[in-house]
């Protein structure tokens, strides 16, 4: 029996790390989508599209934490507190736009035919989903066999954690550019328009 | 303010990639609160506020 477990052990681990690879680069492929969106469409992102955004780069800390430290858990515990921001500012904007009304359209275009507050909500279920299946498939953490993974897993995170910090510091900057020091109400980038 | 959030939000995700893991979660800390505050400020304020009076009863 103990050697059965020893056996699947690693499985379990490697197959746990997968699905949080999964789910970093799913977050990653969303928030890079949002950018060129963003860059290439014109779509400038509202107040809370920002704060969506947000909410999951706050994922993507959690999970590259819990990616790093196989120790704990915490990282995930950060990820689903972010999955839970994310579900409540996504359901709180879809029902703002629900109602139509005079000099407020519905934010940003549809994708698939569902508007993008809607696919955050999706997002922030799918998240939170993620989080409970790998607790309930794989357990309590494995410290000695997690760190036995393979290089290739190390290096494929150094690599997702690096890319999410890169396309952070480009939101940032596009942060900065778009809303100046202010709570961000413009409809385009607040310091490349003219003075009046 | 949102400037904020973000700058806060980066630093986290640097100090965690180069692996400061209290000061990365510390930085997270300040970043939540921040985009907790702007989010309230952005429900409830009187002049700029998202509100929604067809949910209020």
């Amino acid at each position: 029996m103990s050697g059965m477990a020893q056996v699947d052990m690693p499985v379990a681990a490697t197959l746990d790390r997968l699905l949080l690879m999964a789910m970093l680069i799913a977050l990653a492929a969303v928030l890079t989508a949002a950018m060129v969106m963003q860059y290439a469409f014109g779509e400038i992102p509202c107040p809370l599209c920002l704060l969506q955004r947000y909410a999951m780069f706050g994922c993507c800390f959690g999970i590259v934490m819990q990616l790093r430290s196989p120790d704990s858990e915490r990282g995930a515990g950060v990820g689903a507190i972010f999955a839970v921001v994310l579900l409540v500012i996504s359901v709180r904007q879809t029902l703002l736009d629900l109602f139509p009304r005079p000099g407020h359209a519905y934010v940003g275009s549809a994708v698939f035919g569902i508007h993008m507050p809607v696919w955050s909500v999706f997002i922030a279920v799918a998240l939170l989903a993620g989080f409970a299946v790998r607790l309930a498939l794989f357990g309590a953490p494995r410290p000695s066999v997690l760190s036995a993974l393979s290089p290739m897993m190390s290096r494929l995170t150094y690599s997702l954690a690096l890319y999410v910090l890169l396309i952070c510091a480009i939101n940032f900057v596009s942060v900065v550019v778009q809303c100046g020091v202010g709570e961000c109400h413009t409809t385009g980038y607040v310091l490349l328009s003219s003075p009046h | 303010m949102m400037a904020a959030v973000f700058a806060a939000l980066l630093v986290a995700l640097a100090f965690e990639f180069a692996g400061y893991g209290r000061i990365a979660v510390a930085c997270l800390l300040l970043s939540f609160g921040l985009g907790t505050w702007l989010f309230l400020w952005e429900i409830y304020s009187a002049d700029y506020g998202f509100r929604m009076p067809w949910l209020e009863l």
